[in-house]
């Protein structure tokens, strides 16, 4: 079944560098742009996509059943409160680690294809079962890498599994990147980065305190505070995934121009 | 050594070969000889320098000749004759004609040249390009990433990963990147780390086995790697 839904694959090869917490970004920034979004947690051994969405506690069925029939889909899937648009869909139960096979995968993706225009899979870190039965059913590719030697190596590792797969296009996020370590060169900067990978860049995030207080609350930043560096981020990747041009951020200018520094001069303490 | 082939208008003389005598003695008496008016310098193994090549054209001249073509299997001597405007072929070991008139002559080559594994693309990390003979990559070598040949190892863009050259114990094995910053680099049996400061821009380096040691330096003019003479 040929659908024109994009399903996209958001891997990184290594862990902790920000692939859930883009995915649960970008599926509420595109719900909000108006475009029906489904989020697929594959990683499903460590699933926290539905924690970062805030709705663990509405999962009754996961993919497992919907492939069973013991459920059907839209059972399966979860709407989230605020944002009708986004569906989470669970892939399965932390206990049952092996059921899952690259077919199965692609079969519950042709059924998602089939009512969401995008379908984005949250990939597990590592390039072993999870990631290639997560890149069994993707069109597409998002890698997300952060500006430091090893998760940089790492992604490299996955572009080229990537490659061999067929998954075309890949694009590069740069995630937690800290304008004033680059400005130092403590930190890889964004063309070093580029540079190596030699991708397109769909994006550049901003380090964020922001993003870890929306993380525990359950409430991605893209739905809360609209303005914090990391949302104006993550909604102008959904914008540039849709099509629309969108200059990339300076970092070298972040934080600079008379606006943040006066905010910042609000946000301090001085008593 | 030192036949001379008469064609229609262009006489073939052969210098002698390096090791049995000096070209300067015997070409007058073969100039001599010439009923052409053009002749074609075979220079064999010599290799000549512009000041060299320069006595040549000097002497073909004092006998009334003119000299119209260069033939060596020394690439240096071939750049030489270049350099003096002269038409010149260079001749590989197993007689495989390049004519360095055509800007992509490295690639005109025959079946009796060395096996060359050609690969166009990035090696990512993870990744192992293998051949038995020489290897062209047409691409980057990323970190993590390991390229490896029994002959040469020639890179087309920047070697950021592993690189081995003569695996199978060829000490005469090359490496060669047009921007050389390897992990580690591996000649036969020879292992080196990369250097730790980065090469200018743009400087083409290769690496090559010296009494043992593995060492680098800017590449040569000699983009003929198939001849090991």
């Amino acid at each position: 079944m040929e659908t024109n839904t994009r399903i996209i694959l958001i891997c990184s090869g290594k862990g902790g560098v920000g692939k859930t917490t883009l995915t649960a970004n970008l599926g509420i920034a595109l719900a909000r742009q108006g475009v029906c979004t489904a989020v697929l947690d594959a990683d499903f051994g460590l699933r926290n996509l539905d924690l970062l969405l805030g709705l663990e506690n509405r999962i009754v069925y996961t993919a497992q059943e919907v492939l069973e029939e013991t459920c059907r889909l839209d059972q399966a899937l979860v709407k989230h409160k605020q944002e009708p648009n986004l569906s989470l869909m669970p892939a399965g139960n932390p206990r049952m680690l092996d059921w899952l096979k690259p077919k199965d995968m692609q079969r519950i993706v042709d059924m998602l294809s089939e009512k969401f225009d995008y379908v984005l899979i949250d990939c597990p870190a590592g390039v072993e079962d999870g990631f290639r039965n997560a890149v069994a059913a993707s069109k597409e590719a998002i890698v997300v890498t952060n500006p430091e030697v090893s998760a940089v190596r790492d992604a490299d590792r996955v572009i080229g599994l990537l490659n061999t797969h067929g998954v075309k296009p890949v694009q590069l996020v740069l995630n937690r990147v800290r304008p004033k370590m680059i400005a130092s060169q403590e930190m890889l900067s964004v063309d070093d980065v580029t540079d190596i990978l030699a991708l397109p860049l769909l994006g550049l995030v901003i380090e964020d305190e922001q993003v870890i207080v929306s993380t525990n609350r359950g409430e991605p930043l893209t739905l809360t505070g609209g303005n914090s560096p990391a949302a104006r981020c993550y909604s102008n990747i959904a914008r540039r995934l849709q099509g629309e041009e969108i200059p990339l951020i300076d970092p070298s200018k972040q934080g600079s121009g008379v606006r943040d520094k006066l905010k910042r001069l609000m946000q301090t303490k001085i008593f | 050594m030192g036949s001379i082939n008469s064609g229609e208008n262009i006489t073939t003389i052969k210098l002698p070969l390096t090791r049995s005598s000096d070209w300067r003695i015997s070409l007058p008496g073969k100039l001599n000889k010439v009923n052409s008016e053009g002749v074609l310098v075979d220079c064999q193994d010599w290799q000549l320098g512009c000041t060299e090549l320069k006595q040549l054209r000097s002497y073909i001249e004092q006998a009334g000749l003119k000299l119209i073509s260069i033939r060596s299997n020394i690439p240096e001597t071939i750049v030489s004759a270049a350099a003096l405007g002269h038409q010149s072929t260079l001749v590989l070991q197993k007689s495989v004609l390049v004519e360095n008139s055509s800007p992509k002559s490295e690639e005109a080559k025959s079946n009796d040249s060395p096996k060359l594994l050609f690969h166009e693309g990035t090696l990512r990390s993870g990744e192992h390009l293998s051949a038995e003979g020489d290897v062209l990559l047409l691409g980057d070598v990323n970190p993590g990433a390991t390229i490896s040949a029994g002959g040469n190892v020639m890179i087309w863009g920047r070697l950021r990963g592993t690189a081995q050259a003569g695996k199978l114990g060829d000490k005469k094995a090359k490496i060669i990147a047009l921007e050389l910053r390897p992990v580690q680099l591996r000649i036969a049996n020879a292992i080196a780390r990369g250097p730790e400061e980065k090469p200018a821009q743009g400087l083409t380096e290769e690496a090559l086995l010296e009494s043992g040691k593995i060492i680098i330096q800017p590449a040569r003019v000699n983009p003929f790697m198939f001849d090991r003479t």
